[in-house]
């Protein structure tokens, strides 16, 4: 028969013809009713009126009409479930059926039918099933854990089922390990505390052959689950990725994906030197340039990923090029990857190679590739310095074309070339105002506006261009007009004599006319700079910029180390960490690359913050800034950053302010007027009252720290202890202590010799410790120490050893080794030894990092009994390196905000506030924020030894 | 973890929605679907799209959308590879995949579906494995209609050769009617090659690369072992040697799991046991050196006077294929200014057609002999379009707008690498049947052939 009847309209009768063909005898023609009425379910139909003549089908023995049957159950189950319970007892009969096909599909059909009272009675069968003979009814009865999970978490864990599927993962069949280790995974991300995956070097040998043996689909699941291990050493690692790498020339994307993520993060154990690592480099490459041989929509997938890649490990495709070149037949979402791709590829080496592909690209008809393609060839000039001549006049070259949009971006890049080199290809200057008429988008027109303002000396009719701009200012977007009134002040700094006329004007529309409030700000602050100090608004107006280099456009370490843990997941191609876009917390345990053996580039550096929000320099003039080539731009649209002290802080405030900062008042708040002006003084009823005070508090507060900053003498050094008693080193006493003066680190030792003969041949070796330190030279103990002697020695330290997570985490173990024996003793060391000197944080930087750290890293604690007022705490502390970078008075209690940076890179955040407690005693409250929660103890152990003592 | 899955037809109408997870939201999921893919803009990539924390994932296969959902950060690679598993697999159970069959064999794909995904996690999707749970019997189309022209997939789809296999042949399911016993023992074996080119526009070439792929597809009984014997000069890696000449090379191979290579490094024989449908036996890639040379080289001159606004442009195409090979719809891409309005063509030969579309110069060419040389002069109208200022007016510079040239062509008969089949050899044998059909056929066609001007 033709089943194109399935699908004719409901007629009114067509229930009660289906009713009647479910309860016919043949079973023929009840097979061909159960498929209709599954028909008119996919279509939408409303059949679940047959619920009971379907489930009278249920008995049979046909596979194919139960099946069928079973299907049915499922989807209506849910809005039926005083009649699902009527379908109960053939489930339970079916568990125990001889055929193993039909165990598994009452046990993985009743885990499909979401209704609490059919639970309890699962339980029972999924317990035998999960010890099933067969391995087919096994792994569908692991994977029904993990649904009765979902629906009764609590019934699972009371019935022990977890248990049964741990013992799974030991099972012969790989694909029963397969799925009880998907199963296992997902029970334990949500709950992120028990330790149901528990990871061992045992557990991973077996998931490594199970490796070996199982579909590539539980391949995926077995790589997912390795990638949240973390080896013991480097060692381990290795012997991993070298059991790993043979799954990158599988066929299944996902699969060659997954090895990549293993191999990506356990490569952060291994030592750069290792010959193994350079060849796992070389095997990274053809897999992932296989990739981009796939369907458009892998290829994009694959894209996302390697632009992760090169970000993190550039040499793996440095070769390869030429894969990225854009196909014309690509669809433009994958040409623009490659796009970026290429230009994070760029080096001196290809860039000729580069620069022809750019060229080509940006004479091509599809106008959003045209202006990316524009874009590139500025970042080329930006990455790359000995380019920069040819990426200008490659530019040049295209305004010559005179097509707008691409005489448009040209302009805009060659902005941002200007504020990498300044003074370098000014001579095309006369070109750009050429092609001044026909700019129309905001962003070109404010890029030009800049160039004109920036280099008004050198145009001779500077003035006359931007009153050209001046006329049309309402109409113009707030980019422009910020640009303008900025270009129009530096204009006049610069030729004061004829163009006061223009600047009265600019500000008196900025600030009069302008319902904006970022404009209006602007304009206040250089109206009352320029009539307080024209000396010192010259000095904040002009003075010299920051330059920008490419690194605007990466993204922020921590969050790319985290992006590389999630390779091959939606993470990696939405570029955000999965808490972003996961809802209710499942799968959002923060996942952090294992720590690097040479561990002194930092892992958290607050200093590229994330890309999303770069605290401090940005005013949000710009309304977005998801591109990345569209970053370049929005830098010099915050106040200059630089420059003299005074200027640089108050331009700061305002910026501050701006931003609605939460912790603006950390900037003091009594008011506090600006003297009297004697040039044009601004409205006095129009300045918003906010806006003088954090100025001059600004100020002041700015000098307090100042006298702060004075002495700086080494960091505290503890009295020294014994760590190692002469009984338990054959006479051999070593007492110590750790020390650091101007940025170097040592270790004072006295060894006594207290036994009876002469000691001599002293070495010393470090275990791999939290924060690499090493002996920076070998022990020197110059004459043999004879009996009764005692030698000082200034052991000097680096931080660039191995690194391994100790327990606490300032443990040091210690080998010691002379012509008698070798002994080995632990201490442990104060933790502001590692407090680096350049630990000030800026202080928008602190605001911003402050507020990014999330509150579950805050941690506080209290320091009694202090001696010190908050003046000598500061003091104290910064002779250790801890900064202190603001300073308040809250009802009578100082609140100091400090910074201070490990070796490794990791930033602390307090907060101190200073109550009084006895009478001559403070009572101090600690609050410590930090990226990496667990040192927070420790700098806490810190503070108060510093304090104490 | 997969949420849900379902099979939206070309107009956005549900065949099959299937929830693994229970999930709210329902089938209003699929809507929601197609009206954020057809609202997206155009810059933005469609392969990955989120609403909220459900994230769909899909690709379009003969017409039909397949696609994924799912809430949690899970890799979109195996999505992907599951959805074109599926759709392989669909069209084997299937016969083809299309609306019609599948809204023919609702029941099955719902089956399939049961064992493929068990509460979103992929179980399985070897067509041999699935052999052993799969109840319901495919429901076939009518046999062969001239009208079911979509339906001619790759396989069997042999353009214009004498010898052509029917082109229904490869499209029905490969597990219909086990009581069948009239059924053909047919196996198929393509070799194609996608040849991607970038030419400069002095003339050198900046990129090659070839991929390809051995693809199988068999109606033989499972179990029946099968040898295929490669070129013996067939080399991987630029180091190896073998045989007398250049050899064939390729930079890299990988296979398929089921393939097994102990014959591969003495003879250059792939032993397998295939399954039912379709395989891909081995993906091969090689680039830059090519040991044959290009099938095409344009020579174009472009004049171009401003103040008339007259483009002319002259094209000179030669196949350097083997006088005995041809190429077929052979087809010239060349993007022109914006605001070109009329064409004049001179064509070398009659059956050649040229014409103006979408900001384009289409040439068409449906046969072109290896050696020959065809040449096309095309002139245009261009008012108004800017040029490059500052030199005279009538000048040879191209404007602004004007290529790149692509072309589109098929190479039947013909790899690019040189690899051939020498023999496929069947360990089978009949049950009172007649021998089985071996169909091979060689194949290489332009992914992107691109020449700038």
């Amino acid at each position: 028969m033709t089943d194109s009847k399935y699908f004719t309209t409901t007629k009114k009768g067509e229930i009660f013809e289906l009713k009647a063909e479910l309860n016919s005898d043949k079973k023929e023609k009840k097979k061909e009713a159960v498929k209709k009425v599954i028909a008119s379910m996919t279509v939408g139909k409303d059949v679940s009126a047959l619920f009971p003549d379907v489930v009278n089908c249920m008995q049979t023995d046909n596979l194919e009409l139960k099946k069928l049957v079973y299907l049915y159950l499922m989807n209506y189950a849910k809005s039926q479930p005083d009649m699902a319970i009527m379908a109960v007892n053939t489930f339970v009969k079916d568990c125990e059926d001889p055929n193993p096909l039909i165990r598994a599909l009452a046990v993985r059909t009743m885990g499909c039918i979401r209704v609490d009272k059919i639970t309890e009675y699962l339980c029972e069968p999924l317990r035998k099933c999960l010890k099933d003979e067969d391995p087919y009814v096994r792994k569908t009865a692991a994977v029904c854990v993990a649904k009765l999970h979902d629906i009764n978490a609590q019934l699972v864990e009371d019935q022990g089922f977890l248990d049964t599927l741990k013992d799974l993962i030991s099972d012969s069949n790989p694909m029963v390990v397969a799925n009880a280790v998907a199963a296992l995974s997902e029970i334990a991300e949500s709950h992120p505390s028990s330790n149901l995956l528990d990871l061992n070097p045992q557990s991973i040998n077996k998931l490594l052959t199970a490796l070996n043996e199982c579909t590539e689909w539980g391949q995926i699941f077995i790589l997912d689950c390795l990638a949240n291990y973390t080896p013991k050493d480097d060692r381990e690692a290795q012997s991993i990725c070298e059991r790993v790498t043979p799954r990158l020339s599988h066929a299944n994307s996902a699969v060659v994906l997954s090895a990549v993520k293993v191999l990506m993060k356990f490569m952060e154990m291994l030592s750069k030197d290792l010959d193994y690592y350079g060849t796992l480099l070389k095997k990274l490459a053809p897999p992932l340039v296989t990739l981009l041989s796939a369907e458009p929509e892998l290829q994009y997938v694959a894209l996302r990923n390697i632009n992760l890649i090169v970000q993190k490990r550039p040499e793996i495709l440095k070769h390869e090029m030429k894969v990225f070149f854009v196909k014309y037949n690509d669809p433009i979402y994958v040409k623009l990857e490659k796009l970026d791709i290429m230009i994070r590829l760029a080096s001196q080496a290809n860039i000729a190679q580069v620069l022809a592909e750019l060229k080509e690209y940006a004479t091509e008809v599809d106008v959003d590739f045209v202006r990316k393609a524009v874009r590139a060839i500025g970042r080329c000039a930006i990455k790359v310095e000995q380019s920069a001549e040819r990426c200008v006049s490659t530019l040049l070259d295209l305004i010559q074309t005179k097509v707008n949009y691409v005489v448009q971006e040209a302009i805009v890049v060659i902005k941002d070339i200007f504020r990498k080199y300044p003074n370098k290809y000014e001579s095309v200057i006369a070109t750009l105002c050429e092609n001044l008429d026909s700019l129309d988008e905001p962003e070109a027109r404010a890029a030009m506006i800049w160039i004109v303002g920036e280099y008004a000396e050198r145009i001779d009719n500077a003035d006359e261009l931007l009153e050209s701009f001046l006329e049309g200012f309402h109409d113009e977007s707030t980019q422009v007009q910020l640009q303008l009134l900025t270009a129009i002040v530096k204009l006049f700094l610069k030729k004061p004599t004829e163009t006061q006329e223009l600047v009265q004007q600019v500000l008196s529309l900025a600030t009069q006319d302008s319902d904006n409030p970022d404009l209006r700000d602007r304009g206040y602050i250089y109206w009352r700079l320029l009539s307080t100090d024209p000396v010192a608004a010259k000095e904040v107006v002009l003075a010299e910029k920051p330059l920008i280099s490419e690194e605007t456009d990466l993204i922020e370490p921590t969050l790319l180390d985290e992006l590389i843990c999630y390779i091959g997941t939606l993470a990696s191609v939405y570029h955000k960490p999965p808490s972003a876009f996961v809802e209710g917390g499942r799968g959002v345990v923060h996942k952090s690359l294992p720590p690097r053996t040479t561990s002194s580039e930092s892992t958290e550096s607050p200093e590229t913050a994330p890309a999303g929000a770069p605290p401090g320099e940005q005013l949000d003039v710009i309304p977005t800034q998801g591109d990345l080539l569209g970053d370049l731009l929005n830098l010099d649209l915050g106040p200059p950053v630089s420059g003299p002290p005074l200027a640089t802080s108050s331009v700061q405030m305002g910026a501050v302010d701006l931003l609605g900062s939460g912790l603006d008042s950390l900037m003091g708040d009594e008011p506090e007027g600006i003297g009297a002006s004697n040039f044009v003084s601004p409205p006095a009823a129009a300045v918003p009252a906010n806006l003088g005070a954090p100025m001059g508090s600004g100020l002041s507060d700015l000098f307090d720290l100042t006298s702060g900053v004075g002495t700086l003498s080494g960091s505290y050094v503890a009295p020294k202890a014994v760590w190692l008693p002469a009984m338990k080193a054959k006479g051999l006493e070593i007492s110590g202590t750790f020390t650091r003066q101007v940025g170097s680190i040592s270790m004072d030792l006295q060894l006594t010799n207290k036994a009876l003969q002469v000691m001599t041949d002293f070495a010393i070796q470090f275990n791999r410790n939290s924060f690499g330190l090493a002996p920076a030279a070998p022990l020197q103990v110059h004459a043999p120490l004879s009996p009764n002697q005692t030698v000082e020695i200034s052991l000097p330290l680096n931080t660039v050893g191995s690194v391994m997570k100790m327990e606490p985490l300032n443990n040091l173990q210690v080998a010691v080794k002379n012509n008698i024996d070798v002994f080995y003793f632990s201490t442990l060391y104060p933790l502001h030894i590692l407090f680096v000197e350049d630990g000030k944080m800026d202080r928008q930087m602190f605001l911003a990092t402050w507020k990014d750290i999330p509150n579950e890293n805050e941690a506080q604690f209290q320091i009694r009994d202090c001696p010190l007022n908050a003046e000598a705490v500061s003091s104290r502390l910064q002779s250790s390196n801890i900064f202190t970078i603001a300073k308040r008075n809250v009802e009578g209690q100082d609140m100091l905000y400090q910074s201070l940076k490990l070796t490794n890179g990791i930033w602390v955040l307090a907060e101190l506030r200073i109550q009084p407690g006895n009478p001559s005693f403070m009572d101090l409250e600690l609050s410590l924020k930090c990226r990496a929660p667990e040192v927070s103890q420790h700098v806490y152990q810190a503070y108060e030894t510093i304090l104490k003592n | 973890m997969i949420s849900q899955f379902f099979i939206l037809s070309s107009k956005g109408d549900p065949l099959i929605y299937k929830d693994f997870r229970g999930d709210s939201g329902g089938r209003d999921v699929a809507e929601l679907f197609y009206r954020k893919l057809t609202g997206l803009p155009g810059d933005e990539s469609p392969v990955v799209m989120h609403h909220d924390d459900r994230h769909f994932i899909h690709i379009r296969h003969s017409g039909l959308y397949l696609v994924a959902t799912t809430s949690e950060n899970i890799s979109p690679f195996s999505l992907l590879e599951l959805l074109s598993r599926l759709a392989t697999l669909l069209g084997d159970y299937c016969g083809s995949l299309g609306e019609a069959t599948i809204s023919r064999n609702v029941a099955l794909v719902y089956e399939l579906l049961d064992e493929v995904l068990d509460y979103g996690y992929v179980q399985t999707t070897s067509t041999e494995m699935l052999r052993n749970f799969i109840q319901t019997e495919a429901v076939v189309s009518k046999p062969f209609s001239l009208f079911d022209l979509s339906s001619v997939g790759l396989f069997g789809a042999e353009t214009q050769q004498s010898k052509v296999a029917p082109s229904s042949a490869a499209s029905r399911p490969v597990l219909s009617s086990r009581s069948d016993q009239s059924q053909k023992n047919e196996v198929f074996l393509d070799v194609v090659e996608r040849l991607s080119v970038l030419i400069a526009s002095n003339g050198s070439l900046l990129k090659v690369d070839v991929q390809g792929e051995i693809r199988l597809k068999s109606f033989l009984p499972s179990g029946s072992e099968m040898r295929i014997g490669l070129t013996e000069e067939f080399c991987v890696g630029k180091s190896e040697l073998r045989g007398y000449g250049p050899g064939i090379r390729v930079d890299e191979v990988s296979f398929h799991s089921s393939v097994h290579l102990d014959e591969f490094e003495s003879h250059r024989i792939l032993r397998l046991q295939p399954p039912h449908g379709e395989l891909t036996v081995m993906r091969y890639q090689l680039s830059d050196d090519l040991p044959s040379p290009l099938p095409f080289r344009l020579f174009p001159s472009v004049h171009w006077d401003r103040g008339s606004g007259r483009l002319q442009v002259y094209l000179k195409l030669r196949c350097d294929l083997p006088p005995k090979s041809q190429a077929l719809n052979v087809r010239l891409h060349l993007p022109l200014p914006r605001g070109v309005v009329s064409l004049s063509q001179e064509l070398s030969s009659p059956e050649q057609k040229a014409e103006l579309g979408e900001g384009a110069l289409r040439w068409d060419l449906p046969r072109v002999q290896g050696g020959s040389q065809l040449s096309g002069l095309f002139q245009m109208d261009v008012p108004g379009l800017p040029g490059p200022p500052g030199q005279g007016p009538s000048t040879s510079a191209p404007p602004l707008g004007l290529g790149p040239a692509s072309l589109s062509f098929e190479l039947p008969r013909h790899t690019c690498s040189g690899l051939q089949v020498r023999f496929l050899r069947l360990a089978f044998r009949p049950c009172g049947n007649a021998n089985p059909h071996k169909w091979v056929r060689h194949l290489s066609h332009s992914d992107a052939y691109v020449i700038r001007i």
